[in-house]
């Protein structure tokens, strides 16, 4: 009976109430719907785009093989262009420093013992290098290095958060207005030190590396006199190895 | 307050006059003022301390004995006792045994503590409001435990031949037509001794407050006290008011109240340039508020789903986690595209003999031909097999002939 009653005389508040939750949930299908078809054409542009760079990456390796074949083929050398990209790693810690040498640091966004960055190669960069050599130490990373560092150590950074690379959502929602919508997007990008280099770089949080795993030669003399400090080019990448 | 009744009627007593038309009058505004109760507490406090007579322990207290210290008790001090510091410093004030009065060793009480609290006009006016507009309130009244259930109306208002009242005994048949006698007998049966040393200042005795009854035509400052009105510091004292139809305007409305506070939109007559002060809220029912159709109609969806931290899975170990990245990994790792994969199987073992050639690797499959016969060597032959990829033993037949 009480039921009865209750269907006779439902409140006016209760039936707006439906009836808003009604228009709610259909426009939450629909918004599940559209993000699904989204989703599915990414999808596809993702996995296009990936075999693209996979082509691109390969092609240079090839051309760089044939191009030193040829050279010594001629008797002569190839010489490779200078890199453009970096990587440096932070192998000093906080204390007793010059305080133009912290800012330095600082701008590099290195501001922890064993954090590294990507940076791209000019002379401002080089400049800043030069005056923080000691604290640093870096070099030209290569594919994989670039790779492996995004996709287990890559966080971005998204409303000033550091979130985690667990869905290529994340580096649309903060690189989708550059183009980069995935993981290989922002490997290319990083890798080839495209046009959005310094947006794609930015949006990735400094990366907290581990303790290199066999240890360190010598923090406080450069590499070059069988240290660790300074530029040590291609060795960066057996470097990162050991810290990623 | 929103929901409050617009006419007031005014309970008719014996021997009022007929003629008298007092069926509905306009609530002043007064009633409508926001209740307030910090404001009443703070208001009736300072204003409770303006009565307080100032008092004080005597100058001599303490002092009329004829008893000596012993002096200061011989310490070591860093300071030699003939410098001018060691004079001057005073040890702790150690009473002798013999000081009888050990309290003058705290300063004594003086009569010009500040005894009286000034208040702001406005303040006060503003508390004096709340309170009267609380009295309007049966629920709060109710609660502050008045014994209301015999009053016919909230606010209560009694014709004005309450005024020509000389005896009690008329005042309480008064009482009793408006059913205010509950309350007045739980007064007096409240009867009881204070508890405490304030029975020594001949305050022996503690009662509840009764109602209050206001005249209509007793100017503000000694009718509507805020000390009275407030008493105990809560506001909502059961409060009778009187209907003065001497000063009644052409529209009927209860003229004293208004004049002295003004309405909203006018400001008080008799207070200078006085207006009532508005609540914070108009509207204070946020329920309705919230539900209105202008609200709703601008209000995103609840979220419902809690969005929780997920583990971060390392892509190069975890394989489900690095297709979701890179989709494209899944069919590199594992199959060839189709045209590839057709053309291997074509070659067949061609194939595979100019893999050998081109990578300089030993890549063979050995088996072992166990023949039948008495002598022992065994054949090892080697036979290509079909592979896609180099690998370095491939396969180990063991073949009986």
């Amino acid at each position: 009976m009480a039921t009865e009653e209750a269907k006779a005389v439902v409140p006016e508040s209760v039936l707006k109430k439906r009836k808003r939750e009604e228009q709610w949930a259909v426009a939450k299908k629909q918004a599940v719907d559209a993000k699904k078809k989204k989703d599915r054409t990414n999808r596809k542009l993702i996995f296009t785009r990936a075999q693209q760079y996979a082509k691109e990456y390969e092609s240079q390796e090839k051309e760089l093989i044939r191009l030193k074949r040829e050279a010594r083929m001629k008797g002569g050398f190839y010489v490779s262009p200078e890199a453009k990209l970096l990587f440096i790693i932070r192998i000093r810690g906080i204390n007793a420093m010059h305080p133009k040498t912290r800012k330095i640091l600082q701008l590099l966004r290195l501001r922890q013992i064993f954090n590294g960055v990507f940076l791209k190669v000019n002379k401002a960069t080089m400049n800043m290098l030069q005056r923080v050599e000691p604290y640093v130490t870096y070099g030209y990373p290569n594919l994989k290095s670039v790779r492996e560092l995004i996709y287990k150590r890559g966080y971005g950074k998204l409303n000033k958060q550091r979130i985690p690379l667990t869905d290529n959502a994340i580096i649309e929602q903060g690189l989708g207005k550059h183009g980069i919508i995935c993981m290989e997007d922002l490997v290319h990008e990083i890798m080839t030190v495209g046009t959005h280099f310094k947006e794609a770089n930015n949006f990735l949080w400094p990366f907290k590396l581990k303790a290199p795993l066999g240890g360190l030669k010598k923090k406080r003399r450069h590499y070059v006199e069988g240290g660790d400090a300074g530029n040590r080019e291609d060795y960066i990448n057996e470097l990162i190895r050991r810290m990623n | 307050m929103a929901a409050v009744r617009p006419l007031v009627t005014v309970q008719p007593l014996e021997g009022h006059m007929a003629t008298n038309a007092l069926a509905g009058v306009p609530r002043p505004d007064v009633l409508k003022a926001p209740m307030r109760p910090d404001v009443v507490r703070f208001v009736h406090a300072s204003l409770s301390r303006n009565s307080r007579q100032p008092c004080a322990v005597s100058k001599h207290a303490g002092h009329q004995t004829s008893a000596e210290s012993c002096g200061v008790p011989a310490a070591p001090s860093p300071v030699s006792p003939a410098s001018p510091a060691a004079e001057h410093t005073a040890p702790a004030r150690v009473p002798s045994a013999t000081c009888a009065a050990a309290a003058v060793c705290s300063p004594p009480t003086k009569t010009w503590r500040r005894w009286h609290r000034h208040v702001n006009v406005n303040i006060r006016r503003y508390a004096t409001a709340s309170a009267l507009a609380a009295s309007a309130v049966p629920s709060l009244v109710l609660a502050r435990g008045h014994r209301i259930e015999s009053v016919p109306e909230f606010l209560l208002v009694v014709s004005d031949t309450a005024e020509g009242v000389e005896k009690t005994a008329s005042a309480i048949k008064i009482l009793k037509q408006v059913g205010a006698v509950p309350d007045a007998e739980k007064a007096r049966d409240s009867q009881g001794i204070r508890p405490g040393m304030r029975k020594m200042r001949n305050r022996g005795y503690i009662f509840r407050m009764g109602p209050l009854i206001v005249y209509g035509n007793i100017p503000m400052s000694s009718a509507l006290n805020l000390v009275e009105l407030a008493s105990g510091d809560h506001i909502d004292r059961l409060v009778i008011l009187t209907y003065h139809p001497y000063t009644l305007k052409l529209y009927g409305e209860n003229p004293k109240l208004n004049s002295m506070f003004g309405t909203f939109d006018k400001s008080s007559e008799k207070k200078k340039g006085y207006v009532l002060l508005r609540s914070k809220m108009h509207n204070a029912d946020l329920s309705m508020i919230i539900n209105s159709d202008e609200v709703q109609l601008v209000v995103q969806p609840i979220k419902k789903d809690v969005k929780r931290h997920t583990l971060k899975r390392n892509p190069l170990k975890n394989l489900y986690t690095l297709l979701k990245l890179n989709p494209y990994l899944d069919k590199k790792r594992t199959q060839l595209p189709k045209e590839e994969a057709a053309a291997i199987k074509a070659a067949g073992p061609a194939r595979y003999k100019t893999m050998i050639s081109d990578s300089e690797c030993l890549v063979f499959s050995i088996s072992f031909t166990f023949i039948e016969s008495t002598s022992d060597d065994h054949r090892m032959q080697v036979e290509p097999t079909e592979s896609q990829c180099p690998v370095h033993v491939r396969r180990i037949t063991l073949t009986t002939a």
